[in-house]
């Protein structure tokens, strides 16, 4: 197999004297769709947030398409091609569809305006409900609405991998589909996507690798067929 | 009585420079949540800048706008990224004993070096009259200049890069970092905004009535009381506070004395405060 587009290997990380992540292990190739998956408090989002640089990585390393980016600010993280849509959207209130979405394009000073309307319009071509309520204030979405939004804004960016965390939390059946959909659409575009999922049968559809965290630590990995006929994850996760 | 004419012209002539006053205050404040006990002495100091430049070298005050400006964005981002950024996400007490601490040091600097007498410049512009409506020129231009720049710091924040990163920064400090949007230079920009705008508010300052350090105090006073009647962090806030400031100054002054006018203006504020405390417009509250 040839080098992962991530490579996470031994990473702790934490909060004041609380350490919650004691050596991560993961990779994640390019052009595939990976879940994390794991029960409340186990770290999901401590490993999103320590990538992204919003955490300082305590050890360990996250090597990025032949960079080495523990311990790089969030800008830095997100000029070397990753893009964090985070827990819960965190939309901007106050600002519309459209301003949210240009935010996404912040860090993109090289580009011309052409360039970022174009991209624009491809969110709106992914999601034209976006285009319809684009000078709506972000945060008055229904919440299926706010998702497309806030990955629309991660998209913005132009990443190479794209980090969801809590895809489908607190959304309608209905809308988990459709985002799944939209998100398997921009897969086969050519970007990898990470997504952090509670859902594990949601997971296990939309993803072909799997990884499951347990207090800190990935405890079990593997293609998502292998882990769906896996007894140990069946049990805990799956209910069956 | 409610409908003379020039109590009007003169409550929003007023009016409009106490907005454009509270309007760099309130962006501090909302966004930063550091109050910023140093704007009145910067509207001081910007002041006497103008009004010696007039003196000595002959500068028309307006053109001083050009200058003060500039000078006052570059000190206000210097001080914030060197000083203020290091104890911003402390509690609000922290950074408001800074500033405080700050001013004295800006305030009694400007006793020596000036002197506290009060300074005026002359510029005999003539008055434009309307039927019996007597409208100073000077302070004509001094109204519409501070709603333009009022108005025009709006467009920026609505319109412009730098104010969607502001906003965001206010709204989500942590959703904005992944924008990768600098958090401690938004920071810094945004109090050499809110600079800036003493620095102009100054210069019309200077135009219309006499700089004497004695009223930074006041000044500041008026900022927080605009602030509450408006609400906090936005810039229509400010402006609908600081006119409806100036309306409310301009009829009891006129009724009932000067003095009454400023102490109702802080009657208003304290009663705002325990019945409304996000503003007329406000939406944000104080967080
Ligand atoms: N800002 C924080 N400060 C202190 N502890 C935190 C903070 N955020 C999360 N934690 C703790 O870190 C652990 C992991 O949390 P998190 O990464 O959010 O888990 P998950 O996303 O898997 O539900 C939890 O025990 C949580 O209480
Ligand atoms: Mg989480």
């Amino acid at each position: 197999m040839s080098e992962p587009l991530m490579q996470v290997s031994g990473l702790v990380s934490g909060y004041g004297d609380v350490q919650v992540l004691w050596g991560m292990e993961l990779a994640v190739q390019a052009g595939e769709i990976c879940c994390i998956v794991g029960s409340n408090g186990a770290g999901k989002s401590t490993l999103l947030r320590t990538i992204s640089g919003l955490v300082a990585a305590r050890g360990g390393s996250v090597r990025f398409a032949g960079r080495e980016l523990a311990g790089a600010t969030p800008a830095q993280v997100l000029q070397a091609g990753i893009a964090h849509v985070p827990e819960g959207r965190r939309l901007f209130r106050g600002l519309t569809v459209r301003d949210n979405l240009l935010l996404g394009a912040y860090h993109r000073t090289g580009a011309t305006r052409a360039e970022i309307d174009d991209d624009l319009g491809q969110i709106y071509d992914s999601f034209p409900i976006l285009k319809e309520r684009r000078n709506q204030d972000a945060t008055t979405l229904s919440g299926g609405e706010q998702q497309m939004c806030a990955i629309g804004r991660g998209i913005m960016s132009r990443p190479t991998l794209l980090m969801i965390d809590e895809l489908s939390l607190g959304l309608a059946p209905l809308a988990v589909e459709k985002l799944c959909d939209s998100l398997r659409a921009i897969n086969r575009g050519g970007l990898s996507i990470l997504v952090v999922e509670q859902d594990v049968l949601t997971a296990f559809e939309l993803a072909q690798h799997a990884f499951v965290v347990e207090t800190g630590r990935v405890t079990v990995s593997g293609s998502c067929a292998e882990l769906a006929r896996n007894p140990q994850v069946r049990q805990a996760y799956m209910g069956i | 009585m409610f409908l003379d004419p020039q109590i009007l012209a003169n409550g929003l002539m007023l009016g409009a420079l106490y907005a454009c006053i509270a309007v760099g205050f309130s962006l501090v404040w909302g966004v930063l949540n550091v109050i910023n006990m140093m704007h009145g002495s910067l509207i001081i100091l910007s002041g006497y800048l103008t009004f010696f430049a007039w003196l000595h070298l002959k500068v028309n005050p307006f053109l001083m706008l050009l200058v003060v400006s500039p000078v006052l964005f570059a000190f206000g981002y210097a001080l914030q990224y060197g000083l203020i950024n290091r104890v911003v996400s402390r509690p609000v007490l922290t950074t408001l004993t800074l500033t405080f601490g700050l001013d004295m040091i800006l305030y009694n600097l400007m006793n020596v070096v000036f002197e506290a007498t009060p300074r005026r410049i002359i510029l005999d512009l003539g008055s434009l009259s309307v039927g019996d409506v007597v409208l100073p020129n000077d302070r004509l231009f001094a109204m519409f200049l501070a709603l333009g720049l009022t108005l025009l710091l709006f467009w920026v924040m609505r319109s412009s890069r730098a104010g969607r990163a502001i906003v965001a920064v206010r709204m989500d400090r942590d959703a904005a970092a992944l924008m990768g949007i600098p958090i401690r230079q938004v920071y810094a920009m945004t109090f050499a905004i809110g600079a800036l705008m003493a620095g102009a508010c100054g210069v019309l300052l200077a135009i219309t009535f006499p700089v004497t350090t004695n009223i930074s105090g006041l000044l500041l006073g008026k900022a927080f009381v605009v602030c509450v009647i408006g609400g906090l962090g936005s810039v229509p806030g400010a402006l609908v506070g600081g006119l409806a400031l100036g309306l409310i100054e301009s009829y009891t002054g006129t009724w009932w004395g000067p003095q009454t006018a400023v102490l109702l203006g802080f009657v208003l504020m304290i009663v705002l405060l325990m019945t409304r405390p996000t503003g007329l417009l406000g939406k944000a509250g104080y967080e």
